[in-house]
């Protein structure tokens, strides 16, 4: 699809201020009486109040003096037939790992296999926590110390919108052709240049079975009377947003406007403020699934799988009959990374179908890569037929991308969604 | 002007253990109304223990407490009449001087607290100082705050720990003075504890030696000075020669055999429990007391003489020589002589006898001289 | 700018203040004033660099405008006050709510912490190995992480927890009551995390304090209370101030409690807010106002509040 939205500032007047604002910080920055490199007076900076650094860098103040005026920082040298490394910032909880947690079987399969060392984080604990971390350097064109992030999929198409994204060499990735035909033709990276996804989940209506016997449909019956003050949802705008807006009968991935997010905001905002929503929570929902506090909510599939073995499937998911939210974390390269290519073999490598199964029966979301399911068909059926893992067409029909905010819609909507869960 | 409120003080059969450290041992003291009152005793007898008990601060194992008749025993401190000035003065640092003092007024709700309280700094002169805090005054300056803070509350017993201890001499009899005068115009019953033997006799009108948890000689300054009943007595009030001896003759006056030398000592002046013919006892004089005779002159009659010996040294001290005189078997004895005209001549060398009126002997049941001043 | 400016400033002044000497004396408080630059360099820098920078940065990011047509957290420098009056008319309900959090779990603080510090400093006095194994249990709770304290407490005030289920039966709670998601919650988690900041200061003013200025109060006719309230409270007023300073201040700005143990209608605190402005919405400019308005709110609150307690000279 067509995105008219992409907008790099080409009208000279915002190019000139923007321009003028460079030099503004590039002035401070000396007077301050540090001479060197930039990164190093971004240092300084930046130790101070936390995220002042970000502050000044990511107002669009951060190129190093001298610049071009070009909006985009441009890509490092690649440096990996020299150095065997790739290093790669992830969410936590979401790679194969062995019983005791201290290794990381494909990864070291990997390494066997290629000679790369992988530096493998988990350091990506929120996409704006990390973003706002390292968006200042990513707009110098600094290596942020990974050569593999793994943003969800806005977040990604926001990185690529701004040019922190080198451009993927498929020559050096085969397998990208394994990619499932649903996440071929995406709005945030038109043509697939940038970023290959890393996994995908749903987003749904999860429950404990005990708490909620009757079992859940349609968001209408998170809202029964009976759950008051049992309820959460996510803090996540795009799936709490998207699975109201798909119960009102509008499509998250469609050409929707203010008017159709107002009115999805609306019944959130009522459903706060009468208390039947108790917490509007990140990641650590689950947490109150397990504590009681939480009957009923909107969730992500792979947090529920995971659950359900330490809790003795006591928790059910669903994407609601009026449709669910699909998002993705998207592997891509950021613009400073220095092990372009070892981190193209690593993706190679994770889109191999039997690597790609192994990585899925043990996270539990959904898998990016055709061919996996085959795999995982000859080694665990019963996995093999989870539709939340390998979801079948009827499930893939009633799944939506939220289609990709312009910049001043995501200030506008974020905003407004922010003010109505009181955060 | 008398208090109305002095009372007297009366601990019967008073004992405090700390563990198994005994500090104080079945103590009876009365502490008439009025009266200057000194505990005196080296550190670590249990003065301050025993004032510490009657303030309330401690409380007895065994015992009755009673002021003006009433058995405070199980009391509080704070509802118990009395007030104690403490050796560190304890004044409040938060508060002025003038709240200080004021500090016991308020709590009693007397009215007027104030300005009875910036009277009471009048009395220790120092009613200009009533806005600064303590830590702005001298050591005698907050000495005095404390007495004032004490005595504003007209206690029917003052308490003083130490009182003096943290000033300089100088500063020290003058303050001596002032307590006196103190006491002896508001007439409140004064509880004094000291370890110097001189403030107490300066001071009390009656003076309790204490000595390991137990009071070893109650009464006037000069009648403990001048017969002291025991030796711990006889060396830390003042200082003496002791010899010991054993009673060979008994009458008024008995005849006692010391080292082959006859002294004498009338019995009214011996405290020891036996004086019949063979007790041991020990017979001592004070060193004012005591003449040096020299060689070639007698002593008068009716004295006991000792020596001859030799003078080991002579000191001029102004008013008095004092001279010591190494007596041999018989140890070192002092003798303090006037400088008065008339006096003989001795040098450090000279062999001597020393000679003192039998009147002016006393006895001590007859164990070994502890070693004492 | 000249960073160093301070250093040089209070260094000629000391040769200056002496008595025209002999020229020894005048190489010797030369010395003196270049030691004395030497001593004081690192900490100017410091300050330079860690304090004043940063709060130019802050200041000035505070009055940015968006860059017209620009991304998401693109801003440009600019004098924009109406930056300030949007986000105080936007966040004023958090940023009184803060203050008023942070008075209750101060107090709550105090009233925890106080008894606390008096048990070990007074009654523990002379028995120093109780003292310190008593005031190690006041720090344990340091060996753990903040924030998995505050989830600590998310388990211990569920709904299906020991405490609710006991309110619950007791009928202190309505049936339908709940202790997570309240500000009961936040505030609880706040004094839990700050009583350590409380008591140990006011059992350093406890230790301090003269045991016999406690028996002067008993000798001077006031019984344990008024002694207490005359005499002990009034001494350990610098420790109190201090306890209340360190656990207000850090309050005030908490997020972490709010956020965790809060829910979304009456629970939010400016800390929080300031956190998701800056890292969800990236509007720095708010984020930094917000951070202005905290600073010069905590500035003033505890300027007046040092003043009314007439502690400064105790500080």
């Amino acid at each position: 699809m067509s995105n008219p939205r992409r907008r790099p500032p080409a009208d000279p007047m915002v190019r000139a201020l923007i321009q003028q604002a460079r030099g503004a910080a590039a002035a401070r920055r000396a007077s301050a009486g540090s001479a060197g490199l930039s990164r190093r007076q971004f240092l300084t900076v930046g130790a101070g109040v936390a995220g002042t650094a970000a502050l000044l860098a990511a107002c669009g103040t951060g190129g190093a003096p001298g610049a071009s005026s070009s909006a985009a920082p441009s890509p490092a040298a690649d440096v990996s037939d020299a150095e065997k490394l790739v290093r790669w910032a992830n969410w936590t909880l979401y790679l194969d790992q062995n019983d005791a947690g201290t290794e990381y079987p494909t990864l070291n399969a990997f390494t066997k296999q290629t000679g790369i060392d992988v530096e493998y984080l988990e350091d990506i604990e929120d996409n704006d926590t990390f973003y706002g971390k390292v968006s200042g350097q990513l707009a110098n064109g600094d290596d942020i110390g990974y050569d593999i992030v793994t943003p969800t999929d806005w977040m990604a198409g926001r990185m690529i919108r701004l040019g922190y994204a080198q451009e993927l060499d498929l020559a050096n990735i085969p397998n990208a052709a394994n990619l499932v035909s649903t996440l071929r033709d995406v709005d945030y990276d038109e043509g697939r240049k940038h970023a290959l996804t890393w996994q995908s989940g749903f987003g749904g209506l999860a429950w404990d079975k005990a708490k909620v016997p009757g079992g859940m449909q349609s968001l209408d019956d998170l809202w029964k009377p009976e759950l008051a003050g049992k309820v959460e949802v996510l803090s996540e705008m795009h799936d709490t947003i998207g699975l109201i807006m798909l119960s009102q009968g509008v499509d998250p991935a469609g050409d929707w406007g203010d008017a159709e997010y107002d009115a999805a905001i609306e019944l959130l905002r009522e459903k706060i403020t009468s208390g039947h929503i108790r917490q509007v929570k990140g990641n650590s929902y689950t947490q109150d699934l397990v504590s009681g506090d939480c009957w009923a909510c909107i969730g992500w599939s792979g947090d529920i799988t995971g659950l359900n073995y330490e809790a003795d499937n006591r928790f059910d998911f669903v994407v609601p009959e009026a449709g669910g939210t699909l998002w993705s974390d998207e592997m891509l390269i950021p613009v400073g990374a220095t092990h372009k290519k070892n981190a193209e073999t690593l993706m190679n490598y994770y889109y191999e179908p039997e690597v790609a199964a192994q990585v899925a029966a043990w996270v539990n979301y959904v898998t990016p890569v055709d061919g996996a399911r085959e795999v995982m068909e000859k080694s665990d059926p019963e996995l093999a037929a989870d539709t939340n893992i390998f979801p079948d067409d009827e499930t893939l029909a009633k799944v939506h991308v939220f289609r990709t905010l312009t910049p001043a819609e995501e200030t506008k909507y974020n905003g407004q969604y922010l003010e109505v869960i009181g955060a | 002007m008398r208090s109305p409120h002095t009372a007297s003080l009366e601990l019967w059969g008073v004992r405090k253990e700390f563990g198994s450290f005994t500090a104080v041992e079945s103590l009876d003291l009365t502490v008439p109304e009025g009266s200057f009152f000194a505990l005196l005793g080296p550190s670590g007898c249990g003065k301050t223990t025993t004032l510490r008990m009657v303030a309330g601060l401690e409380q007895p194992t065994s015992g009755v407490i009673s002021i003006g008749g009433r058995d405070v025993t199980g009391t509080a401190a704070h509802r118990r009449p009395v007030n104690t000035v403490f050796q560190s003065y304890a004044l409040f640092p938060h508060l002025t001087v003038l709240d200080n003092v004021a500090f016991g007024l308020k709590r009693k709700r007397v009215p007027d607290a104030r300005a009875k309280a910036r009277a009471g700094l009048e009395t220790v002169q120092l009613a200009h100082l009533g806005d600064r805090r303590p830590n702005q005054l001298s050591g005698g300056q907050q000495q005095r705050v404390a007495l004032a803070r004490a005595l504003v509350n007209s206690p029917s017993v003052l308490l003083l720990d130490e009182p003096l201890g943290a000033l300089d001499l100088a500063l020290r009899r003058e303050m001596q003075l002032e307590l006196k005068r103190i006491q002896a115009d508001a007439g409140i019953t004064f509880v004094h504890v000291t370890h110097d033997q001189e403030e107490a006799m300066t001071m009390a009108d009656t003076v309790a030696v204490m000595n390991e948890g137990r009071v070893e000689q109650l009464g006037p300054p000069a009648e403990l000075y001048e017969l002291p009943s025991t030796a711990f007595v006889a060396n830390f009030l003042g200082r003496s020669n002791l010899v010991t001896g054993s009673v060979v003759d008994v009458g008024e006056v008995l005849g006692v055999d010391v080292a082959g030398t006859r002294l004498r000592v009338p019995v009214g002046r011996v405290s020891a429990g036996s004086t019949g013919v063979g007790a041991v006892v020990q017979l001592g004089v004070r060193p004012e007391k005591v003449r040096i005779v020299a060689n070639g002159s007698e002593p008068t009659s009716g004295s006991n003489v000792l020596g001859p010996g030799k003078v080991t040294d002579v000191s001029f001290t102004g008013v008095s020589t004092q001279y010591q005189v190494d007596l041999g078997d018989l140890g070192v004895h002092e003798v303090f002589a006037q400088n008065s005209s008339g006096a003989p001549e001795v040098r450090v060398g000279d062999a001597v006898r020393l000679a003192w009126d039998v009147d002016h002997t006393f006895g001590l049941a007859g164990e070994p001289a502890r070693s004492g001043q | 700018m000249t960073t160093v400016a301070p250093g040089p400033a209070i260094g000629v002044a000391a040769p200056g203040t002496g008595a025209p000497g002999t020229g020894a004396e005048d190489v010797a408080a030369r010395r003196a004033g270049a030691a004395g630059v030497g001593l004081m360099l690192p900490g100017t820098l410091y300050l330079v660099a860690f304090f004043v920078i940063p709060v130019f940065a802050l200041l000035a990011t505070s009055l940015y405008v968006p860059v017209p047509g620009g991304d998401v957290g693109q801003f440009m420098p600019a004098f924009h006050w109406q930056n300030y009056v949007t986000a105080l008319a936007d966040f004023w309900q958090p940023l009184a709510r803060s203050f008023w959090f942070a008075l209750l779990a101060t107090a709550g603080a105090l009233a925890v912490g106080y008894p606390i510090a008096y048990l070990i400093a007074v009654r523990g006095r002379g028995r120093p190995l109780l003292q310190g194994m008593l005031l190690v249990l006041v720090v344990a709770p340091f060996f753990t992480s903040f924030v998995l304290r505050t989830i600590a407490w998310k388990q211990i005030l569920a709904d299906d927890g020991y405490v609710v289920q006991a309110l619950h039966w007791l009928h202190v709670l309505p049936p339908d009551g709940r202790l997570t998601a309240t500000s009961f919650a936040v505030v609880v988690s706040l004094t839990h995390n700050f009583v350590p900041f409380m008591a140990l200061p006011i059992y350093a003013s406890l230790e301090r304090l003269d045991p016999r200025l406690v028996e002067a109060g008993g000798d001077l006719y006031a019984g344990p209370w008024t002694t207490f309230r005359t005499v002990t409270l009034p001494l350990s007023m610098p420790g109190v101030v201090s306890g209340t300073l360190l656990t207000f201040i850090p309050a005030a700005g908490d997020y972490v409690s709010a956020s965790l143990l809060g829910n979304s209608t009456n629970t939010a605190m400016i800390g929080q807010v300031i956190d998701t402005r800056f890292f969800r919405l990236l509007d720095y400019p708010t984020a930094a106002s917000l951070s202005v308005v905290l600073m010069a709110a905590i500035a003033v609150l505890v300027g007046l509040y040092v003043r009314r307690t007439g502690t400064e000279d105790l500080l």
